[in-house]
């Protein structure tokens, strides 16, 4: 059996799909004529396209429309962050920071200021040449760093309520608010 | 920018006019689910992909730059919704065999009206993803080469040999299954 090329076949879909035009379009019906096993072909083809083009629409649901209005104001749908997982959230992290606070003025953080110096750090066994040569070329002495104790509470505190406040905003004050002018609509 | 009368709903729609998307959304609902449905080959999956479509578009309303139809961008989110939709779904942990039977079990509900469409339905889920996507929407007839590169994220070209080689393997498919008794393929 005569096999016809990719080209040719290309040429049938093309003159399916009615954008052969011209001579191209005249000389392939003429080799229609010519040629049984391409004629043969374009019938398989035709009988395909019209399969393929009696393929209607998929309908949705009666209700489709309906339902996508009734869901346009809730998105995003999954919110990360639900509100009652947000209000657990946001209670702990108020707990700590009155935690944190209560112990704060109840003075247990008063004497916790130390100097962390570097020069008396213990340097570990593979580092001590280096540390060696550092001593002896460079002969600078290393900072020291005063720790206070109460002022790193004090600055989680306060990082404690911006992190409480965003939570506030975004977990419970932004969904609630939604929630109300849905209703009011 | 292009003229297309679903920018006149927009602006309604832009404006505040929540309602105007109702006619928007019937307009093309049964575009939307039927490229959703050909993805992912499941009604109930399509119905939900399609309608997140929707949702999707309308929120992203205001990003919508008008330089082509409103169609086209939107059946570009359904696709991709549809995808992503299908990336999560379990389905296509299934080999290709499964997934013809269950096809075909489906294909029993009186939505199938003749053989040959059980058929072209079984050869057609016998296609890649893609090139049976690219087929169905060609074969959508609204859309044209270049609309379905855009909607897909290719280009038309590639759209052109995609749908052509689509229709040969399917020709082949059809042949195999029918062993030459009908539709003379």
């Amino acid at each position: 059996m005569e096999k016809i090329s990719p080209e040719l076949e290309e040429k049938l879909l093309d003159y399916l799909d009615g954008s052969l035009r011209g001579a191209e379009k005249e000389s392939l019906e003429q080799q229609f004529q010519q040629n049984p096993v391409l004629k043969a072909r374009l019938e398989t083809l035709r009988t395909l396209h019209q399969l393929l083009a009696g393929n209607n629409l998929e309908q949705p649901s009666k209700n489709f429309t309906q339902q996508v209005m009734l869901k346009l104001d809730q998105y995003p749908r999954t919110s990360s962050l639900s509100i009652r997982n947000g209000l657990l959230l946001l209670t702990g992290v108020f707990v700590v920071a009155i935690l944190a606070a209560l112990m704060v003025s109840t003075g247990m953080f008063d004497n916790t200021t130390s100097v962390i110096d570097l020069n008396k750090i213990e340097v570990p066994k593979p580092l001590e040449a280096p540390q060696q040569y550092v001593q002896e070329y460079i002969q600078q002495p290393l900072p020291s760093f005063e720790f206070d104790g109460k002022l790193m509470v004090n600055i989680i505190i306060c990082l404690n309520l911006v992190l409480g406040w965003i939570l506030l905003d975004r977990a419970i004050l932004k969904p609630l608010f939604k929630k109300r002018m849905q209703m009011g609509h | 920018m292009t003229n297309d009368p679903d920018h006149y709903i927009l602006d309604r729609v832009l404006a505040g006019d929540q309602q105007a998307y109702a006619s928007l959304v019937d307009k093309h609902k049964s575009y939307a689910f039927t490229i959703a449905y050909k993805i992912l080959q499941n009604r109930g999956e399509a119905e939900e992909a399609a309608q997140d479509a929707f949702i999707k578009a309308y929120h992203h309303l205001a990003g919508f730059n008008r330089q082509s139809k409103f169609s086209t961008w939107l059946f570009r989110i359904v696709f991709n919704t549809a995808i992503s939709y299908k990336r999560k779904s379990r389905q296509q942990f299934q080999d290709i065999e499964k997934t013809v039977v269950a096809y075909s079990q489906e294909g029993e509900s009186i939505l199938e009206k003749s053989d040959q469409k059980r058929f072209l339905r079984q050869a057609l889920a016998k296609l890649n993803e893609a090139d049976r996507t690219a087929l169905s929407l060609f074969y959508l007839e609204e859309l044209s080469l270049e609309e379905i590169a855009e909607i897909t994220g290719t280009q038309a070209n590639t759209v052109k040999v995609r749908i052509h080689r689509a229709r040969l393997r399917l020709a082949e498919e059809l042949k195999t299954l029918l062993n030459h008794e009908a539709l003379m393929l």
